[in-house]
C-alpha cells in the first residue's frame, strides 16, 4: 500500500465575485455571482513509504492546495486521497497523529512562548511519554543547534532560528509522513545544509516519508531522489530527478566577453543555437548539443566578435524547470508520462 | 474529557508564564476592567440616587441583577475570549490551519489558546458586587442558594460564549466576524437591569431569542423570591441548547472552510 495516494483527484473553489464599493458588496450579497476556480485538475500520483519527493511547481500551480488536501485541512471536490490508508479529511484526527507539518511562512509555536514550553506544550497535544520526548528533546537539540534557543521565545528568534525551532515541532511526535512547504525559503546556506541534513537523517533513520515544495532546486538536488512538477493543477513529470537532467539537460551554454561593443543584428547564428542574453560587451549563446558542439558554436562566433574569454556552463536544473515552466517541454513531458 | 481538561491545564499554565513575564500587561488588563465597571456602576448608582426605585426594583437589588451578569460575562470573557478575533488572527492570518492538522478539537484548541487574564477583573467586580447586594438585601447563603448562584452564573457564561459562538461562525465566510459578534453582544446592556422596566418586546427578546435574561434577570428575580414561575429553571436547559446548537453551526461553518479554505 503507498503511503500517500492521489487517484483524479480534483479541487474546485467557488469563489463570490464582487463588484467594487458599497454597492458591489450589497449585490454580491443578494444576488451573487459565482466564479469556480480549478486549482487542481485529475491530479493522480502516489509516493511510497521512506521516499523523498520533491513537490515543484510555479505559484498558483496547485502545490499548496494539495498540502492543505494531503493534511484534510480541505477536502477534495472530486476523485480520492488516502494517505496511510485513511481519507486524511474524514478521518482528520487520526491522521493527524501520524503527520507532521511545515508551513514555511508561518509558525506553529507560540509567538510569545520561550521554545521549551511551545515544545511541551506540543508534546502534550501528541501524548507523547515523557521519557520519549526527553530523549527526543536532547537529540533534536544537539541535531538542530537548539541548547541555547531553549529559552528564547520565538517572537526573538531570527528566521533560520524560527525554521530549526519549526522542524523540531514538527518531528517531536516521529510523524511517519511530513509534509514541508518551502521549509529553507529566506534562510542563508549555512542554515539550509544544517535543515537538509536534519531532514535527511529523520527520513534515513524512521524512514519518514516526506513531501518537499520548494523555490530551491537545491534543495531538490540534496533530498529528492523523485521530483514531482505540477503545472495548472495537473502533474507534468513525476520521475526520477536524473532523468530530467539527462532528457533536458541537452542544453548547453556559452557566455563571450568581448573586445569592442557588440552588433547583435549582424550576428550569423549556426544551427541549433540561439541568443540567450546580451550586454554591450557580452554575449551568451544557448545550443542543443544533440544538433551542435561547443567548438562547432565558437569556431562560428569567433571569427565575428572577436571574444576576449568565454566559458561554459553546465546545465543547471533551474534552467531546464524554467523550461519546463515555460510549457517548452510540456508536450514531450506529459508523452512520457503517459508512455 | 480527562484528556482534554489536563490539557486545558497544561495551556493555561503557559498562558501564565507569559503573564508573568508581561506583569505590567497582566495588571493593566485586569485592572482596566475593573475600572470600566466601575464607570458603568457609577452611572446607576447616580441615576438610582435620584429615584427610590426602578420600576419596583430598588439599587441593591439592580446591583444583583448587575453582578450576576458580570459574572456570567467574566466566563465567557476568560476563556472564550478568542471567539472575538477568530476571523482576524486565525482565519485571515492562516493560522487556524495550524489547529487543523493536530490531533485534537480545533475549537477546544482555538479556546484553550488564550485564557483572557481581562476577564479575571470582571469576576471580581461580579463577586463583590453579588455580595454586596446579598448583604444588603439578607439574602441567606444557604447550601441551594449557593449552589443555584453556581449553575445560574454557569449557565449564563455557556450562553454568552454560544452567542458569541453563533456568531464567530460567520468568519468562516466573512473572515472578520467582529461587527457580527459585537451586534449581538452588545444586546447584553439591556439584561444588566430587570426587564420588567422595559417593553414587552425586548424582554421577549432577552427571553428567548438572544437569552442574556437567563444569566442575570431571572436568576436574580428568584433569589429575590419574586414570582417568575418557571422561567427561574430554565436558565440551564436553554444554555445547553443554545451550546449544542451554536456548535452544530460551527461544525457546519467548518465544513465549508474545508471546501473553501477562504
Amino acid at each position: 500500500m503507498p503511503t500517500i495516494e492521489l487517484s483524479h483527484v480534483s479541487k474546485v473553489y467557488r469563489t463570490i465575485k464582487k463588484d467594487s464599493g458599497l454597492r458591489g458588496a450589497v449585490k454580491a450579497l443578494f444576488r451573487p455571482h459565482y466564479v469556480e476556480k480549478v486549482a487542481v485538475h485529475d491530479l493522480s500520483f502516489h509516493v511510497d513509504a521512506g521516499e523523498v519527493v520533491g513537490y515543484i511547481g510555479v505559484n498558483g500551480a496547485g502545490k499548496s492546495t494539495t498540502i492543505k488536501m494531503l493534511t484534510g485541512i480541505l477536502h477534495p471536490s472530486g476523485g480520492s486521497i488516502r494517505v496511510l490508508g485513511r481519507d486524511p479529511h474524514r478521518e482528520r484526527v487520526a491522521n493527524a497523529r501520524e503527520i507532521g507539518v511545515v508551513f514555511g511562512q508561518r509558525t506553529q509555536l507560540w509567538w510569545d512562548l520561550a521554545l521549551r514550553e511551545s515544545l511541551n506544550l506540543i508534546a502534550n497535544i501528541y501524548e507523547l511519554e515523557p521519557a520519549r520526548y526527553r530523549q527526543l528533546l536532547a537529540e533534536f537539540a544537539q541535531t538542530l543547534e537548539l541548547e541555547e534557543l531553549l529559552s528564547v521565545p520565538i517572537r526573538s528568534m531570527s528566521l533560520g532560528q524560527k525554521m530549526r525551532a519549526e522542524l523540531a515541532a514538527t518531528f517531536l511526535h516521529q510523524p511517519r509522513v511530513v509534509y514541508l512547504d518551502e521549509p529553507t525559503i529566506g534562510l542563508d546556506v549555512m542554515v539550509k545544509e544544517r535543515i537538509r541534513a536534519f531532514i535527511r537523517d529523520q527520513n534515513q533513520r524512521n524512514g519518514t516519508t516526506v513531501m518537499l515544495t520548494t523555490h530551491d532546486l537545491d534543495d531538490i538536488e540534496q533530498l529528492c531522489q523523485r521530483v514531482i512538477i505540477i503545472d495548472a493543477g495537473s502533474v507534468v513529470y513525476d520521475g526520477p530527478l536524473s532523468t530530467i537532467k539527462q532528457r533536458f539537460g541537452t542544453f548547453r551554454s556559452i557566455a563571450f566577453e568581448t573586445a569592442h561593443p557588440l552588433e547583435i543584428e549582424h550576428l550569423i547564428l549556426p544551427l541549433g543555437t540561439a541568443i540567450a542574453s546580451h550586454g554591450e560587451r557580452a554575449l551568451e549563446v544557448r545550443f542543443d548539443r544533440t544538433v551542435t558542439s561547443a567548438s562547432q558554436v565558437a569556431t562560428a562566433l569567433m571569427p565575428q566578435i572577436e571574444a576576449i574569454d568565454f566559458s561554459l556552463a553546465e546545465p543547471d536544473l533551474e534552467s531546464i524547470i524554467k523550461q519546463i515552466y515555460a510549457g517548452t517541454h510540456t508536450a514531450a513531458l506529459r508523452e512520457e508520462v503517459l508512455v | 474529557m480527562r484528556r482534554y481538561a489536563r490539557l486545558y491545564w497544561h495551556f493555561l499554565l503557559q498562558r501564565f508564564k507569559i503573564l508573568l513575564e508581561y506583569r505590567m500587561n497582566f495588571v493593566i488588563g485586569a485592572g482596566s476592567t475593573v475600572l470600566l465597571q466601575a464607570a458603568g456602576l457609577l452611572a446607576v448608582w447616580s441615576v438610582m440616587r435620584q429615584i427610590p426605585d426602578l420600576n419596583g426594583w430598588t439599587f441593591d437589588e439592580i446591583l444583583l441583577v448587575y453582578g450576576l451578569i458580570t459574572l456570567s460575562k467574566s466566563i465567557n470573557h476568560m476563556f472564550a475570549d478568542n471567539l472575538w478575533i477568530f476571523g482576524r488572527a486565525y482565519i485571515r492570518t492562516g493560522g487556524f490551519d495550524r489547529f487543523l492538522v493536530r490531533p485534537i478539537n480545533p475549537l477546544f484548541h482555538l479556546l484553550a489558546d488564550r485564557f483572557c487574564h481581562d476577564g479575571i477583573g470582571n469576576f471580581v467586580v461580579g463577586i463583590a458586587l453579588v455580595l454586596k447586594a446579598s448583604l444588603a438585601l439578607h439574602i441567606a447563603w444557604t447550601p441551594i442558594n449557593i449552589a443555584y448562584c453556581l449553575v445560574a452564573v454557569v449557565s449564563g457564561g455557556v450562553i454568552f460564549i454560544a452567542l458569541n459562538l453563533l456568531t464567530a461562525v460567520s468568519a468562516f465566510w466573512i473572515i472578520d466576524s467582529i461587527p457580527v459578534t459585537s451586534a449581538i453582544f452588545q444586546t447584553h446592556e439591556f439584561a444588566k437591569y430587570p426587564l420588567t422596566i422595559y417593553s414587552r418586546g425586548i424582554g421577549i427578546v432577552m427571553t428567548w431569542l438572544i437569552p442574556y435574561g437567563f444569566a442575570s434577570f431571572y436568576p436574580a428575580a428568584h433569589l429575590l423570591g419574586r414570582p417568575i414561575g418557571v422561567l427561574a429553571w430554565l436558565g440551564p436547559l436553554i444554555a445547553v441548547a443554545l451550546i449544542t446548537l451554536a456548535y452544530r453551526i460551527w461544525l457546519w461553518g467548518l465544513s465549508h472552510y474545508s471546501s473553501t479554505g477562504s
